[in-house]
């Protein structure tokens, strides 16, 4: 029977709404959804969308799952697995306190997968409980959060089109989004509006643009804080909104003063009239977009870049009204999914701050009590399996022996836990496993995504998983019967799962299975009841103290790792648009990896001369922690100075996990030093 | 009038979004996309031309134009002459190596039967690719130029300004 079912795409934070036309549960083809014409795609999709099953129908698949015994993985029951892992689970608690294990939500996985996994480790006991936002969004998230009271999107995509200026800041949204890019950015050029970009490399994006700013990997701080110098300095912020909606604009002046377009020159390489320019553009051009990703969050100065960055936000007034639109697009469909049922060491579904007030709120609603002392972050997770404190670690649908910086040490730390990997996939995470289990795909289950732009929708299950795979939230139900807290996870479908988030956080309240399965276009979260939702944040005030915008001082700080005599050029990564983060997916999709297929370095013809390089060479990027293989791409498109490379293919070997931001805890990923030489093929 | 394939150069990104979208619907992608060092990224299908020649050197007839003036193609009278693929000035037509015929766009011919769009303009993410007749498509660029110009006078009652 063939029958069309509508799903979400599973890649980037968009949201595309496609449906596969799937016969019997096995997908033949997929077809673009112009039947609901309100979805963000509107019907388009990108070449990862429209390939989008062909890595679900890969060979390489994970099919029953698998215990390695002597070095070996042999496939077991289902039963004998699950059986396994909680008798070790069991016994480390018993040897060494719950604390000892650690658990990681995914942002591929659905909002009811990671849902139940966070609260699986809660029931156990411990709140060591991360995911890779830690490595995605979290500079942001803390410095949105400071100032705004909230990181999330403010408002709906439809906005962009609207805007006069669009600053889009260490993103390449043509290449990592490209239907947000051509339905929304494309459509706002074609209105009139201008556009600056902030990027070493001259993208896809930067094609479009009227100033382009070059700065060095990670000096984007400084032309931040002198675009703040100068709209101050020459008063073209918006003083109404200043004075009626935000709080100490004063200190914010005083930080900045000595932060001047020339001194930002010396630093970033970016020309002070350049800087002058756009500052002058974003302060006076009108309704303003303001968009970042990755260039800016994942460095280790990267919260107060952010910070600097919802200051000039905040100072324009380009936030709480129609028009305007101002965010970070994340890479994964579901960064909320694991981000709102609170899978983060410190907060509780919400999601909410890990306190007594709210731990004794979910001790009631749950049944159990909640474990009161925040637990480990990210790298602190991998830190303490390093030095044998945690020692058990379920990892579901993450990939942090590829994704993690200075991804060496984590292999080491990896190899003395008893590591538990759900995936679909064998990864390099896999290897170090001791159980493995078969995990259905996003296609292959029912599910609730929150897409960044909080819009909540339902995919629907449109093929069959192979061989014996289920889907994560039924294989954590299993382990939570078999270690004995199976009365807390009562659930026998999704539904279920839903109704009580539905109960457990107020603003999904309104986000029943009634309306998500009869409204495939969705609603905007918070949606505190059935009929309601929020287009539009902070419309009469911030969710702050005061109820207004909390701008906060700003200062200049180092980025993790400068060039030296050694290592002299910065080295920096960026995204394909054929491929998805480490590539467990994509790099498994024919026609993707048949036109993205290999890692290149992309190189200055000024620096490629000096070093004697050609285009098509050989050449070898070293830094301190280790060394890679690739072919040169000399090109205009990166500035003198600096390498970049895109990081799929492992680039996460040669970064910095030293470096870590004091706010985010975000380690250095996107500049580091770094020397390039031509390998000499004997 | 028949309805093509129209590209937007300026608009495209370069994604290949169409590429994907016809190496699904027809096993091989029959538009290409050719990308330069300067970022010009230059989608590139057939023109389904009104005086086709490959149509007109075809001897066995397997070329031949469908009700909706697209240049179609039919499997069983091919014999791998490769005729057409001389007399294309855009080098479309390519041989299949398999059963050595050649294989063309068509304009998905099974997909317009259903009233859907050729699979390459449907993903499209930023309408470099549209699917019309001539005169809509020009009359709609002539539109958007005509709004641009009365915009330009207005703004220019303010300050200075130069059509180019």
């Amino acid at each position: 029977m063939e029958e069309l079912v509508p799903v979400v795409c599973p890649w980037c934070s968009v949201g595309c709404r496609l449906y596969i036309v799937s016969v019997n549960g096995h997908p033949r083809k997929i077809e673009w959804d112009y039947d609901h014409p309100n979805t963000p795609n509107r019907g388009k999709l990108c070449p990862k969308g429209v390939a989008s099953y062909q890595f679900t129908i890969s060979p390489d698949r994970l099919k029953k799952p698998l215990i390695k015994r002597n070095g070996k993985f042999e496939e077991v029951s289902w039963e004998e697995a699950i059986r396994y892992v909680a008798q070790k689970f069991k016994e480390i608690i018993e040897e060494n306190g719950p604390e000892a294990l650690a658990f990681l939500g995914s942002e591929r996985c659905s909002l009811e997968d990671n849902y139940v996994l966070q609260k699986l480790a809660r029931a156990l006991g411990t709140n060591n409980v991360e995911f890779a936002g830690r490595l995605c969004q979290s500079s942001n998230f803390v410095a949105r959060s400071k100032v705004f009271g909230s990181p999330a999107q403010t408002n709906p995509f439809d906005d962009i089109v609207k805007s006069k200026v669009i600053l889009v800041w260490g993103y390449n949204p043509a290449e990592t989004n490209p239907v947000l890019f051509g339905q929304y950015f494309e459509k706002a050029l074609d209105n009139g509006a201008k556009m600056i970009v902030v990027d070493p490399i001259k993208t896809k994006t930067a094609k479009f643009a009227d100033i382009h700013l070059q700065p060095y990997p990670g000096t984007d701080l400084a032309v931040a804080l002198a675009m703040l110098n100068h709209i101050i300095k020459n008063e073209l912020y918006d003083k109404k909104f200043v004075e009626e909606r935000t709080d100490n604009f004063e200190e914010l002046a005083k930080s900045v003063e000595e932060y001047t377009p020339e001194w930002a020159e010396k630093v970033s390489g970016v020309p002070a009239e350049m800087i002058k320019r756009a500052a002058e553009l974003l302060a006076t051009g009108g309704n303003a977009t303001i968009v970042l990703n990755e260039g800016v969050n994942q460095h280790a100065n990267g919260t107060m870049t952010a910070l600097a960055i919802a200051n000039l936000i905040a100072i324009t007034g380009n936030i709480g009204k129609e028009g305007v639109f101002s965010g970070v697009i994340p890479g994964a469909h579901c960064g909320l999914c694991a981000a709102v049922p609170g899978v983060n060491c410190a907060q509780l579904p919400g999601p909410v701050p890990l306190n007594e007030e709210n731990a004794k709120k979910f001790s009631e609603l749950w049944g159990f009590e909640v474990p009161r002392e925040p637990g480990l972050h990210y790298q602190a997770i991998f830190k303490a399996m390093a030095e044998g404190k945690v020692k058990g670690i379920f990892i579901m649908g993450q990939n942090p022996a590829r994704s993690l910086a200075n991804s060496s040490l984590i292999e080491e730390a990896l190899e003395k836990a008893f590591v538990v990997v759900s995936d679909i996939f064998p990864t390099e995470t896999t290897k170090f496993a001791d159980v493995i289990l078969p995990a259905a795909s996003w296609y292959e289950k029912t599910g609730t995504v929150i897409t960044q732009n909080r819009r909540v929708m339902r995919s629907f299950r449109a093929i069959k998983p192979p061989g014996e795979a289920k889907p994560d939230w039924e294989i954590l139900v299993m382990l939570a019967r078999e270690l004995g807290v199976g009365e807390y996870f009562n659930y026998s479908s999704v539904d279920d799962i839903l109704r009580e988030i539905n109960r457990a956080i107020p603003a999904l309240k309104g986000a029943t299975p009634e309306r998500l399965n009869s409204n495939l276009e969705g609603c905007f979260y918070p949606c505190p009841d059935e009929e309601s939702e929020t287009p539009r944040l902070f419309l009469k005030g911030f969710p702050t103290k005061t109820g207004r915008a909390q701008l906060t001082p700003v200062k200049w700080v180092q980025p993790g790792e400068v060039p030296d005599e050694e290592y002299p050029l910065w080295l920096t990564n960026f995204r394909q648009v054929g491929h998805f983060h480490t590539g467990t997916m994509s790099m498994r999709s024919k026609s993707l990896i048949k036109r993205w297929p290999e890692s290149f370095l992309m190189i200055n013809p000024e620096d490629a001369k000096a070093l004697g390089i050609r285009d098509g060479d050989r050449v070898r990027v070293e830094t301190r922690r280790g060394s890679l293989v690739v072919r040169a791409m000399v090109t205009d498109r990166i500035r003198k100075g600096v390498v970049a490379m895109p990081w799929h293919w492992g680039v996460n070997f040669l970064t910095k996990d030293d470096a870590i931001d004091e706010f985010s805890k975000m380690p250095e990923l996107k500049a580091v030093a770094c020397r390039v030489t031509k390998e000499v093929v004997e | 009038m028949s309805k093509k394939i129209f590209i937007d150069f300026k608009r495209c990104i370069g994604c290949r979004a169409c590429e994907v979208a016809c190496e699904m619907e027809h096993g091989e992608a029959r538009i290409r996309v050719f990308e330069f060092p300067d970022l010009t990224t230059i989608p590139f299908n057939c023109r389904h031309c009104e005086k086709a020649p490959c149509l007109e050197v075809c001897p066995t007839g397997a070329l031949y134009r469908d009700q909706d003036g697209a240049v179609a193609f039919d499997p069983l009278k091919c014999i791998g002459c490769l005729m057409c693929a001389v007399a294309c000035p855009f080098g479309v037509p390519k041989i299949d190596e398999v059963n050595k015929i050649m294989d063309k766009c068509d304009l998905c011919s099974e997909r317009r039967a259903e009233g859907k769009l050729p699979a390459c303009v449907s993903s499209c993410p930023t309408e470099a690719l549209k699917f019309g007749e001539i005169n809509e498509v020009l009359w709609d660029r002539e539109g958007s130029f005509v709004s641009r110009l009365k915009e330009a006078r207005e703004r220019g009652e303010k300050e200075p300004i130069y059509l180019l």
